[in-house]
């Protein structure tokens, strides 16, 4: 039964009205497109930067050492990336294929059956992935006629080895932006460094929406003693200053990934729990959530089900200023030696280097790192600023 | 009144305000019952209590500031106001629904209609997605929507006022509920969709044997469709009857006030007549019977000032509460 579903021009949601409204401008395209091109830079690192070869030719053996390389950590990112194409594709399947009345519960079947496989796959990956170092030095072999034709990828250097003889050379035909301190490549760290980046801007905001949503709803759908002494708490969060009250906790924590993350994470919800709280008082006056209450569901399906759907857009838009907000406070914990331990490469740590214990002034280490920063923020920025305008167009008119 | 035939008794029901410049008493004292199978309308001026009275029978009044402080609500055996809240969402939209006045706010805007109307039947019966949708289909067509399966899918922007409070009460009646709750369902729109709605209300009341609470300030409306009407005045009722004798000899002043003051298709070329006064403030009412300022009975008796009359049966099936109401008995 190939039965396919015309898109009616009439026929749009509220999510198709502001996708639409959101490409219409060339200036959103560009940075999804850039967004895009980061992401899958990020996802494919190991391949575009790293010093192990494709193929390798040892005494007559074909051998391939970048796939034995691979960690637990690159398998993962491999498996998040993929499970969310086959959910995009699905996503697209269903609109042509499944009937419009039963489309919204099976996607959330689908949803779920994803989710389910990401948990248990990530965990089958950490737990059964063998973790080994190989430190066989490829380009060596290749040098002294050891090993014959080697395919390397573009940037042929491993972001943790070190080669004191090249040590903080600027830009060159071998290093295309340099070496830093211990003469590692600087463009296979910044490859690198964008995942560092990347995941702590999306799980940070992750854990931050989820957070003020949940504490927001409650606060805006209540209202009364329960929205006093709940706001109360939360003005007492805001007046902390959050960059001192995460260097605090950092100080105190070992300096992991995940813990940057999540204290970012927990610090920076009240944002979005006041958004939430303004919007659910708006919305619970409102008949249509009256109506819901007449018809007798349950409290959780009234705030997440009906509410929240209606109240989220300021959270969208907060939330892509929030990735851009997270990757500069984790550039800026890196850079004051607060985040991520070496030699795990962040683009925070590495404009650090850009003065050197000599006293030198190594001009590429500040630059290009700092480029990166700039140009994630800034395309952050620009996504949040357009989503709004997409979500509200009254406010770009009265811009 | 007999108690036989009532599926929804409301006994000595109280609900308060409780507000920084005092305590709004917005229903006092309110008694009444309905019949399986009949309308009863419940007819007001704005702010007498009307629709607080239908949203205590939904215990739908915000707390706080509202209240019930007293009274009974029996649906069958059970007093709707001690349930626990688990029990009470298998009443709403279950065993009684309601409607409400603005078709234009009341639809989730997120959503399709069909997805919102199975809602509900999933929430209160076993069925599967397709069968509620299936389901939700027949009563778009029960509602008189035209190609309800290309309708179902649509969401509520794409659809008109009477469209929507069609598809309001589609949702209302898709559990087949016992009573439905109708407050001022079409005073938002216009008169040809009125005439249309209520209607569709009365040919589903036939089908379903449902009871209708209908709230209303449209004398018409209770004139053509009601069986039994009570009318309210500041917070009480004034007066219960069936609606034929209430609109053919009105006991309490007020009725009568009211009644006087519809145009008429034979009353050519002079003022309509109007009740003088306001409607007073539930932060002050006055004392004695609330109505007596306005009362055109001149009420110098000292009694209308300083005791309010109570709701008493001057005849079998009529109640009034007026000093000056014939058998009343002062």
């Amino acid at each position: 039964m190939a039965k396919t579903y015309e898109k009616k021009d009439w026929g749009v949601s509220y999510g198709e009205m502001v996708t639409r409204e959101f490409m219409k401008n060339k200036l959103n395209v560009a940075c999804l497109v850039f967004i895009v091109i980061m992401f899958t830079v990020a996802v494919l690192a190991p391949f575009i930067a790293n010093d192990k070869p494709f193929i390798i030719r040892i005494d007559g053996k074909m051998h391939y050492p970048i796939f034995k390389d691979l960690t637990p950590n690159d398998y993962s990112v491999f498996f998040v990336a993929a499970l969310g194409l086959v959910q995009l594709a699905l996503i697209r399947r269903n609109k042509k294929v499944i009937e419009p009345s039963i489309r919204g519960s099976v996607l959330l079947k689908q949803i779920k059956i994803n989710a389910l496989i990401l948990l248990t796959g990530l965990i089958l990956i950490q737990v059964f992935t063998p973790r080994r170092l190989d430190a066989t030095d490829y380009k060596a072999m290749v040098t002294s006629g050891k090993a014959t034709a080697a395919v390397f990828p573009p940037v042929p250097y491993g972001y943790a080895r070190t080669d004191l003889k090249v040590r903080e050379q600027p830009p060159s035909k071998q290093h295309w932006l340099g070496t830093d301190d211990v003469g590692s490549d600087v463009l296979c760290r910044l490859i690198h460094g964008s995942r560092i980046s990347l995941s702590v801007g999306f799980v940070a905001v992750g854990i931050s929406s989820i957070i003020g949503v949940f504490i927001g709803a409650i606060l805006g759908y209540f209202g009364g003693k329960v929205d006093f002494i709940g706001m109360r708490v939360v003005e007492i969060m805001m007046a902390i200053p959050t960059f001192f009250l995460i260097i605090t906790i950092v100080a105190f924590f070992p300096r992991s990934l995940l813990n940057i993350m999540v204290i970012i994470g927990i610090t920076s919800w009240t944002g979005n729990a006041r958004f939430i709280r303004a919007e659910f008082f708006k919305l619970r006056k409102q008949d249509f959530v009256q109506a819901a209450v007449s018809l007798g569901l349950p409290l959780r399906n009234i705030l997440f089900k009906h509410m929240l759907p209606n109240g989220i857009a300021p959270v969208l838009v907060s939330a892509t200023f929030g990735i851009a907000g997270a990757i500069f406070i984790e550039a800026a914990l890196s850079f004051l030696g607060f985040g991520v331990a070496p030699p795990t490469p962040s683009w925070g740590q590495m404009l650090s280097l850009g003065v050197s214990t000599t006293g030198r002034f190594l001009w590429w280490l500040s630059i290009f790192p700092g480029l990166a920063i700039f140009f994630t923020v800034l395309t952050y920025n620009l996504v949040g600023e357009g989503l709004r305008d997409a979500i509200d167009p009254r406010l770009r008119k009265a811009a | 009144m007999s108690d036989n035939g009532d599926i929804l008794k409301v006994n000595n029901l109280s609900v308060s305000f409780f507000t920084e410049d005092g305590t709004a008493k917005a229903v006092q004292d309110v008694s009444f019952a309905i019949k399986k199978g009949k309308t009863f309308a419940l007819v007001g001026e704005s702010g007498c209590g009307k629709s607080v009275t239908a949203l205590s029978i939904m215990r739908l009044i915000p707390t706080p500031p509202g209240e019930i402080v007293n009274g009974e609500i029996f649906f069958g055996p059970r007093d709707l106001l001690t349930l626990n809240k688990k029990r009470m969402r298998g009443i709403r939209g279950n065993k009684i629904a309601m409607v409400f006045q603005e078709p234009m706010t009341s639809l989730n805007p997120v959503y399709t209609i069909g997805d919102q109307i199975i809602e509900a039947i999933k929430l209160h019966q076993t069925k599967s997605t397709e069968q509620a949708w299936a389901d939700a289909v027949e009563m778009l067509r029960r509602v008189g929507i035209p190609d309800p399966q290309q309708r179902v899918s649509e969401y509520p922007h794409q659809m008109s006022g009477g469209m929507r409070q069609r598809v309001m009460i589609a949702m209302a009646i898709s559990c087949e509920p016992s009573v439905l709750i109708a407050d001022e369902p079409t005073t938002a729109l216009d008169v040809t969709i009125q005439a249309q709605i209520l209607d569709l209300l009365d040919q589903l009341q036939e089908q379903n044997q449902m009871s209708i609470l209908l709230i209303t300030h449209d004398l018409g409306i209770v004139a053509e469709r009601a069986d039994d009407v009570a009318v309210m005045y500041a917070s009480r009722l004034a007066e219960i009857a069936d609606a034929k004798s209430l609109f053919d000899d009105p006991l309490h002043p007020y009725t009568q006030g009211l009644l006087k003051s519809l145009p008429r298709l034979d009353f050519e070329g002079k003022r309509l007549h109007t009740v003088p006064g306001n409607v007073p403030d539930p932060l002050h009412f006055p004392t004695g019977c609330k109505f007596h300022p306005r009362c055109p009975l001149g009420c110098d008796d000292r009694r209308c000032q300083t005791d309010e009359p109570e709701l008493r049966e001057v005849r079998p099936g009529r109640c009034v509460a007026c000093w000056y109401a014939p058998g009343y008995g002062r």
